[in-house]
């Protein structure tokens, strides 16, 4: 079991439990609780007032934290899937591509070839470290709020440059790209992103004619019958 | 009013309980919506602004895989170049395509034209040098008579510049001296097609890449010099798991380390592989009957033949009689020959190791003839593809029969009734073009030398490093009045120059490419030309104005060149008359016939539905020659004259590396380039150089009966023994000093790929 399915079982649950507190909680006449009543947790033995302060504690502070430290969680690690791109359609035809195992692009080929085992989208599309991670999460934020509010136009198109570096940090090391002399000397400008990997070594996507809707790939891209 | 009656206070708002909170809870989801707005924003703005302001569609001005491209502008500056995502390369370019951006920007460029005085090349104006060359070219052709001029053209200039050349020499000055350099590297291709299909240019696509099982990649290195190819067959070979790549090359070159099956012929042998193939297949049942019984005809030194003569006459080429000179065993050539004809799709690929050959034209009719009689050939990924050298030899060079024994589209000088036709299309009287062909390259260098030739314009090319031989025919271009239209001040030919003028290159000026599979693409004028250099078709359109051919020549821009050229190549099977300018502006680039500007243009010629002069019904038909049958001609094996000798015990072969092209011109004055290949060298192999005591990195001296040239060794242990390479784009390594200028007897074109030389340690 992947870890973003136990925290989305951990977020049901603590879900349930603040629910539940929230509709008892507001039942309890703390005033009428008898102080000889007595709790036992199995490992604690609680007065029945220490044990009800607790459970408001947990509706109201607790509960809460926990939820929206597991949300922060999701909404940091969860989104590195695949689906999660997918969810949007616009991204539907990039996924399609990459999943097809007759796809010539580059992102078909690196998922045929399985180096990258999980979250595909993800690993090629944020910078290394946790700058990185954060300006992927920006990028996210910026997708999520021209989506939703539907200021985009299809086929979408590649703002900004795509950096080399989220190349390199894989393919720099092998002795496949040290072999090859032109790259020693575009260094500077592979650094400087002001040559693209994607000259030599192809396109990594349809491109925006497949994408768009009166194209004869389009459905097939959207994940329709050839 | 009674005042004792309390007055009424008007009733107080009830004290709603929730409205305070959601007065705060309203602010408090306003303020959120604001910072979520405020953040989005502050994002947008933060998204980098990418690598230029502009985008135009354009064309690579290197090799002839005629990669589509995107030019990105800035401030009037050239600041990256991309692979075009919807062009025939799918997005991908070379590392030369990549540092585009740098060549209008390369050091030592020609700004203004200059006249020989005195020895020395002195500034000139515009006026001065046209003025001069006008005058001495009429003054050569009163004194001496047309065929005392000459153009000497290339592979690289702009379809409308090539067919204005070709026009002002053959129908203003009355002679067919036009040939260029397209004759040094696709000659025996161009006649390979017209002997089988009587038509020039390749039946397939690049897109066969796609559909084709296996390659026979035959005298060829595409890896180095067509990547975008390359890397598309590496593509096939990943997604189609019986994909087989077959390289037949002397050398161990970068294109046979990655190929399935590497067959390291004899030098100059390859043609008893062919022939070898073709008697396997015959007689082990491999042959399409069907297939020659409907679309193919035979011939043997101009008699007709049929397929018994032509089996009859493989019998000299049974496997087990070519295996000790071919250097392939007798088994291996039966395993190519029953790979070739039983994949689902057979796609021949060959460039300079077919083509520059004292065989190229037999062996251009051998590669076509397997195809035809296995009956590879008009069904997808099933095709024989002549890969080209330079992005315009195609469209600018040969489909405007920019040669000396062309006229457009495929007509021939030779042939009163094509000269005829070619006449009444430009307008000339009856019989001003001259029955006689011109000079072909070599012969016409020769005619520089003995002073048959007194004045040649030479354009986009530097013949005096390309030429084979080539000491011999800088000191001929030196003897000639030769007027040099060059992007640099000190090229090898800038040297031997009498007037120079300085040339726009690339992107400086508007013209139609024409690459490998019939494809024109137009390359929009994006920078103003440096310093005072102008187009050639500018120079073109002046000089014909001085020289009294205004009448003739009536189009002046690019544009207009166009509508007349593709108007004419309406009355042939070249027929591009839909490929209007707009078309081209909006689309990337678009392959012939393509008659009407609703036709989407041909993927696979001779192909009915593809095919516009595919008669309904026909299925396939070769259209191209009278009975409308492919020729298959009997190709006899015939030793090179360069033979391996004691006192030359080596064969030299030449070609080029991946990050140069061509003589260097452009991409060694390129730091990324010149820095990658480092500087030309000759590669030995190892037994050769220990027979020598030579280290890598000594320098040898490289001996032929042409000349000596020195340089420094490499050594590769994959080298076969007895064999040597070097490439020919460093100026300072000039190996084509010692090659030889042998041509093959139809084609004219030049061994290039064979020397017999011998080295020796020299001093430093």
């Amino acid at each position: 079991m992947e870890l973003t399915d136990l925290t989305r079982m951990l977020a049901g649950l603590l879900c349930a439990v603040g629910f539940f507190l929230c509709l008892w909680l507001p039942r309890i006449d703390f005033g009428k609780i008898d102080p000889d009543r007595k709790v036992n947790l199995g490992f604690a033995t609680l007065s029945g007032m220490a044990f009800f302060k607790l459970l408001a504690l947990a509706a109201l502070f607790a509960v809460p934290a926990a939820s929206v430290a597991v949300a922060n969680y999701h909404t940091i690690e969860g989104v590195h899937g695949v689906e999660s791109c997918n969810r949007c359609h616009v991204m539907t035809p990039m996924v399609t591509d990459m999943q097809d195992p007759h796809s010539q692009t580059l992102a078909a080929r690196h998922f045929r070839n399985g180096w990258i085992p999980k979250d595909q989208c993800y690993q090629c599309h944020s910078d290394y470290g946790l700058a990185g991670d954060l300006q992927a999460k920006m990028e996210g934020y910026r997708h999520l709020a021209r989506y939703t509010t539907r200021t985009y136009e299809e086929p979408i198109k590649y703002r900004g440059v795509f950096p080399n570096d989220n190349c390199l940090k894989c393919h720099a090391a092998t002795p496949k790209f040290q072999a090859v002399s032109s790259h020693a000397t575009l260094r500077v400008r592979l650094a400087e992103n002001t040559l693209s990997c994607l000259n030599c070594h192809g396109r990594a996507h349809p491109t925006r004619e497949q994408r768009t809707p009166d194209h004869a790939d389009y459905p097939r891209l959207m994940g329709g019958d050839e | 009013m009674d005042e004792t009656q309390p007055t009424k206070q008007p009733e107080a708002a009830p004290d709603n309980p929730y409205r305070r909170e959601f007065l705060w809870a309203m602010a408090g989801l306003g303020a959120a919506t604001a910072a979520a707005f405020a953040g989005w924003g502050s994002l947008e703005m933060m998204v980098p602004a990418g690598t230029a302001d502009d985008w135009h569609k354009s064309t690579c001005r290197f090799c002839g895989n005629g990669c589509t491209i995107r030019v990105g502008m800035r401030d009037g500056a050239i600041v990256d170049v991309r692979g075009h995502e919807s062009g025939h390369n799918q997005g991908v370019i070379c590392v030369k395509g990549s540092m585009l951006r740098a060549l209008p920007h390369i050091e030592g460029r020609l700004t203004k034209p200059m006249i020989r005085s005195n020895g020395k090349l002195v500034e000139a104006t515009w006026d001065e040098a046209l003025e001069l060359v006008a005058g001495k070219f009429k003054e050569v052709r009163d004194a001496h008579g047309p065929d005392a001029l000459a153009f000497y053209g290339s592979g690289q200039l702009y379809t409308e510049e090539s067919y204005t050349a070709n026009k002002l020499f053959k129908a203003g000055l009355r002679t067919n001296n036009v040939d260029g350099n397209p004759r040094l590297c696709m000659a025996s291709a161009a006649a390979g097609y017209v002997s089988v299909f009587g038509k020039d240019e390749p039946p397939g696509s690049y897109e066969d890449i796609d559909h084709a099982e296996l390659f026979f990649i035959f005298g060829a290195n595409p890896y180095e010099c067509h990547p975008p190819l390359f890397e598309r067959i590496q593509r096939r070979k990943a997604l189609h798991r019986d994909a087989f790549i077959i390289c037949v090359d002397p050398r161990r070159s970068e294109t046979a380390r990655r190929s399935d099956l590497h067959l390291p012929v004899v030098p100059g042998s390859d043609l008893l592989l062919l022939n070898a193939m073709a008697q396997v297949i015959l007689q082990d049942g491999l042959a399409d009957l069907v297939f020659i019984e409907k679309h193919v005809a035979f011939q043997h030194a101009g008699q007709s033949a049929d397929l018994a003569a032509f089996r009859e006459f493989l019998r000299e080429y049974t496997p087990e009689k070519v295996e000790s000179r071919l250097g392939i065993g007798a088994d291996v050539i039966r395993h190519v020959a029953h790979r070739f004809a039983r994949a689902r799709a057979s796609m021949s690929l060959w460039t300079m190791g077919v083509n520059q050959r004292t065989q190229g034209t037999a062996l251009n009719i051998m590669l076509n003839t397997l195809h035809l009689i296995t009956g590879q050939i008009c069904r997808p990924g099933a095709t024989p593809f002549s890969v080209t050298g330079q992005p315009n030899a195609c469209g600018g060079v040969r489909d405007t029969g920019s040669l000396s024994h062309l006229l457009p589209n495929g007509r021939l000088v030779a042939n009163a009734e094509h000269r005829a036709e070619v006449e009444k299309l430009w307008g000339v009287p009856v019989g001003t073009i001259s029955p006689k062909p011109g000079h072909h390259a070599v012969e016409l260098f020769r005619a520089m030398e003995d002073g048959r030739v007194k004045a040649a314009l030479i354009m986009c090319t530097n013949p005096a490093q390309s030429m084979p031989d080539c000491d011999r025919y800088s000191a001929a271009m030196a003897k000639c009045f030769t007027v040099v239209s060059e992007i640099v001040a000190d090229s090898e030919t800038a040297k031997t120059a009498s007037v120079l003028l300085p040339a726009a290159l690339w992107v400086e000026k508007e013209g139609v490419l024409g690459q490998g599979e019939r494809r024109y693409q137009l390359v929009e004028k994006l920078l103003d030309p440096s310093g005072e250099s102008r187009s050639d078709l500018w120079i073109l359109v002046e000089l014909a104005k001085r020289l009294g051919y205004g009448d003739l020549i009536k189009a002046h821009t690019a544009a207009d060149v166009w509508e007349e050229w593709r108007h004419f190549s309406a009355h042939s099977y070249y027929n591009f008359e839909g490929m209007t300018r707009e078309r081209l502006q909006r689309e990337p680039g678009l392959q012939w016939p393509c008659p009407t500007e609703d036709h989407p243009g041909t993927v696979r010629r001779y192909v009915e539905g593809d095919d516009p002069f595919v008669p309904a019904g026909a299925g396939i038909q070769f259209y191209g020659r009278k009975d409308k049958r492919a020729m298959v001609s009997f190709c006899p094996y015939v030793p090179s004259p360069e033979q391996r000798s004691d006192d030359r015990p080596l064969y030299l072969t030449t070609g080029r590396v991946l990050e140069q092209w061509h003589t260097g011109t452009m991409t060694q004055r390129i730091d990324e380039l010149r820095g990658a290949s480092g500087p030309a060298r000759f590669i030995v192999s190892e037994a050769d150089a220990r027979q020598r005591d030579v280290e890598s990195g000594d320098l040898i001296a490289v001996a032929s009966k042409f000349g000596e040239v020195i340089g420094r060794a490499v050594i590769d242990r994959e080298m076969r023994p007895g064999l040597l390479f070097a490439a020919f784009y460093d100026a300072r390594l000039l190996v084509n000093r010692v090659v030889a200028d042998h041509v093959d007897p139809v084609s004219k074109e030049p061994e290039y790929k064979l020397t017999a030389v011998q080295f020796r340690k020299a001093e430093a």
